[in-house]
This record gives C-alpha cells, sequence and structure tokens, in this order.
C-alpha cells in the first residue's frame, strides 16, 4: 500500500464519526410524501379546488387518473431514493416506473373513450399556458425536499436521479393541478399536463451533474477529514 | 476472481462496515486497509494502461467516496456489491478524467529544451553572433518566435507566457522546442 493511501486510511479512521444508515427508499419516500402532501394541500386551497370536486370524487375515470398520478410521483420518487444506494436492485427502479406507464395509460384510455364519445371533436387542443406554472408552482416544495433528501446519498447516476426527483414533484405538481382546474379532456391532460412534468423531468435531468456530484458530497464529508 | 468473496467473508467485511458506522475507528481502519488492495486489483484489472499513480488516485477516490456516502450501507445488505456499486462509479469517473487529461496534454519525446538536463542549459545555447541570432529569430515563423521572445529572451513563466499570448502551455512548450531546432539549424549548430 503507498504512503499516500496509508495517510489516507489513516485520516479517514482516525476522524470518523458516527453515522445512521440511511432508511430504504420506500420509508424515506414515505417521509417526503409528510412533507410534500399537506404543501400540495395548501396550494390547492390557495388556487381555490375546481368547483366540481365533490362531484368528481364520485367519477372512476378522475378517481383512477388521480390515484395514477399520485401513484406514478411516489414511483418515481422511490426510484430516485434507490437510485443513491449503492449496489441497489436497478430492477427496483423499472418496478417504481410501472406507476408512470400506468398513468400514461390512464390517460391514453381517457383520450380513446373521448375519440368515440364525442368524435374528432373530443381531441381537440386548446392552448393552456398555465399549466407549466401551476405544476412548477404546486411542485415547488416537494422538488425542493426531495433535492435535499437525495444529497444524502450516492450520486451514482445524477442525471437518472434527477430526472426521476423531478418526474416525481411533477407528477405531485400534476394530481394537485387536477384538483384545481376543471380540464378534463384526456388529451389536453396528455398533451398539456404530461408535457410539462416530461419537461420538468427533463430540466432537472439536465441539472443532475450540477445537483449531485461527488465533488461536493465527498467536500462535505471532507470536512470531518481534512 | 478477486471480487468474489464467499458470504462469510462479505459478512466479516459488512460486520467492520457496521462497527464503523457506530464510530468505531479501529474496525473502519481494518475495514479500508482490507479493501484497499482489493479495490487496487479491481482497478488494475480494468484498466491496464493506467500508470501506478493514477491507479492510487482511483483508489483513493473510492476510499473518499465510500467515507463520503458510508451512511447508504444498509447492513442487512452484502458488504461488496455496495462497495463494487461505488468503485465502478469512480472508475467510470476516473476514466473520463483520463481521457480529458490524456486528450489535453501534448507529449514530447524530446524535452531538452524545457528539462534542466546539462545539455539542455550547455554552452551550445550561448552563441557569440548577435546579429545573426536577432536575424534567425525574426526568420522564425510567427508562433515560434513569439515562443522565443517570451520564455527566452524576456524570460516569462510558461503561464505568464501563455497569458500574454493567448497559447495553450501545450503549444508553447511545442513552439519553443522546434525554434529552437531550427535556431540550431540556421546558426549551424546541427546536433
Amino acid at each position: 500500500m503507498t504512503g499516500d493511501t496509508t495517510r489516507l486510511i489513516q485520516q479517514l479512521a482516525g476522524n470518523v464519526q458516527p453515522v445512521r444508515p440511511l432508511r430504504r427508499p420506500w420509508m424515506r419516500t414515505v417521509a417526503w410524501l409528510a412533507v410534500s402532501i399537506p404543501y400540495v394541500a395548501i396550494i390547492v386551497l390557495v388556487l381555490t379546488p375546481r368547483h366540481d370536486l365533490i362531484l368528481k370524487l364520485s367519477e372512476t375515470r378522475y378517481i383512477v387518473e388521480q390515484i395514477a398520478a399520485l401513484a406514478a410521483g411516489m414511483g418515481a420518487a422511490a426510484a430516485a431514493f434507490a437510485s443513491t444506494v449503492p449496489g441497489y436492485n436497478r430492477k427496483f427502479l423499472i418496478l417504481s416506473l410501472l406507476p408512470s406507464i400506468g398513468w400514461l395509460g390512464t390517460l391514453g384510455h381517457g383520450c380513446i373513450r373521448d375519440w368515440l364519445q364525442f368524435g374528432i371533436g373530443g381531441l381537440t387542443i386548446e392552448p393552456d399556458w398555465m399549466c407549466l406554472p401551476a405544476i412548477a408552482l404546486i411542485g415547488a416544495l416537494p422538488a425542493i425536499t426531495i433535492s435535499v433528501m437525495l444529497r444524502r446519498g450516492a450520486p451514482l447516476t445524477p442525471h437518472l436521479t434527477s430526472a426521476l426527483a423531478g418526474l416525481a414533484a411533477a407528477g405531485l405538481g400534476s394530481f394537485g393541478l387536477r384538483c384545481t382546474e376543471s380540464h378534463d379532456a384526456g388529451i389536453m391532460v396528455l398533451v398539456w399536463q404530461v408535457g410539462s412534468v416530461v419537461l420538468l423531468s427533463a430540466l432537472a435531468a439536465s441539472a443532475g451533474r450540477n445537483l449531485l456530484n461527488w465533488r461536493s458530497i465527498s467536500s462535505a464529508s471532507e470536512g470531518t477529514v481534512r | 476472481m478477486a471480487v468474489i468473496q464467499t458470504t462469510a467473508e462479505d459478512r466479516r467485511l459488512a460486520d467492520l462496515m457496521q462497527a464503523a458506522q457506530s464510530g468505531d475507528a479501529s474496525a473502519y481502519a481494518q475495514l479500508l486497509e482490507e479493501i484497499a488492495p482489493r479495490i487496487r486489483r479491481i482497478v488494475r484489472a480494468h484498466w491496464r494502461f493506467l500508470g501506478a499513480e493514477d491507479v492510487e488516485d482511483i483508489v483513493q477516490d473510492v476510499l473518499l467516496s465510500l467515507h463520503a456516502v458510508r451512511d447508504t450501507y444498509d447492513p442487512q445488505r452484502p458488504f461488496m456489491p455496495w462497495l463494487l456499486a461505488i468503485t465502478r462509479n469512480r472508475l467510470a469517473d476516473g476514466a473520463r478524467r483520463y481521457t480529458r487529461r490524456e486528450s489535453q496534454e501534448v507529449h514530447l519525446e524530446d524535452w531538452t529544451v524545457t528539462f534542466a538536463r546539462n545539455d539542455a542549459n550547455s554552452t551550445k545555447e550561448t552563441y557569440g553572433d548577435l546579429d545573426a541570432l536577432r536575424h534567425a529569430i525574426q526568420a522564425l515563423p510567427e508562433g515560434q518566435r513569439t515562443a522565443i521572445e517570451m520564455l527566452k529572451l524576456r524570460e516569462m513563466s510558461l503561464k505568464e507566457a501563455a497569458a500574454a499570448c493567448g497559447m495553450s502551455i501545450g503549444s508553447l512548450k511545442v513552439a519553443t522546442h522546434r525554434a529552437m531546432t531550427a535556431l540550431r539549424k540556421m546558426l549551424g549548430n546541427e546536433q
């Protein structure tokens, strides 16, 4: 063993502090939801819930789509947390993304139903420019919270982890948005809401290495070493 | 293969890691001392072309990374897959760093111009006919002339010269080397 490495080992061992092992990804997801859901509820109240919300809660299609959006956010969050644990089974990532596929499936099914019911008119896309900022606003605190939580992990796949974190936060944002506005046409939700979620996830992915990198994590821990 | 561990061996390392997470310095030192040679073997097996210094850099990177994220180890899970995931990740980063550095460096076959060797600083480098030397320098291509003027006549450092003329340090070295060779030829001092 070279002298430098031996010295490094002595330094690391000499300054080692007790650490609490990270909780399992799904437990961290629950902790994240515990912070995020109340915030989403508050923002929905501030933005004013949709007038027909009670009526909508008895509508199977709305309930299924909302559960799917929520599950997509939760699954993506669990996958993001799992992706920062070295040696974690990568199959878990795929499993966690299944709710997202389910969410797209329910929206696609809604589009087909609209088309069958209203013809081509049921697939009309109207501008909804407030969708993106609204999802960003509702997903802001969940995004900040998950970013902070992910920094207590290994930045093994920073772009993928950030994309999943973006998907998680934007999924919650989309869930919240549908509690406030009355756009129910499948194609509108698919294009504007899912489009916004994908865009926000892509933006998060592009910032991955800035948010999560070994340099910042190592320097934080080296404070106790060097 | 070195990376395959028996379950008992893995359990022992996992116990050491668990003790390290509790703040046991001697268990941590023992763990790091035991895994360092394994990491070194893995690095060498993956990147045979790396020199000893580069291998050691990556080993130290892995140890620092392991230290930084030691709270991500779950004592209920095997230790070696956790360590290997970190090692593979740092290996990939190390390879990217190595490739980037190699692509930015200029390798010279003859370093006598910049090395502090006797022949690089011999009396042959002094020349009596200053007019002929001045003319020879003027006859050099612009980049080589600039390099000679800044580094040899004005005795600027490579860094200062690079900042002043906008050339990279590598280009300055190459230009200086070529200029010196050309000057020797022109002044009849070709070796």
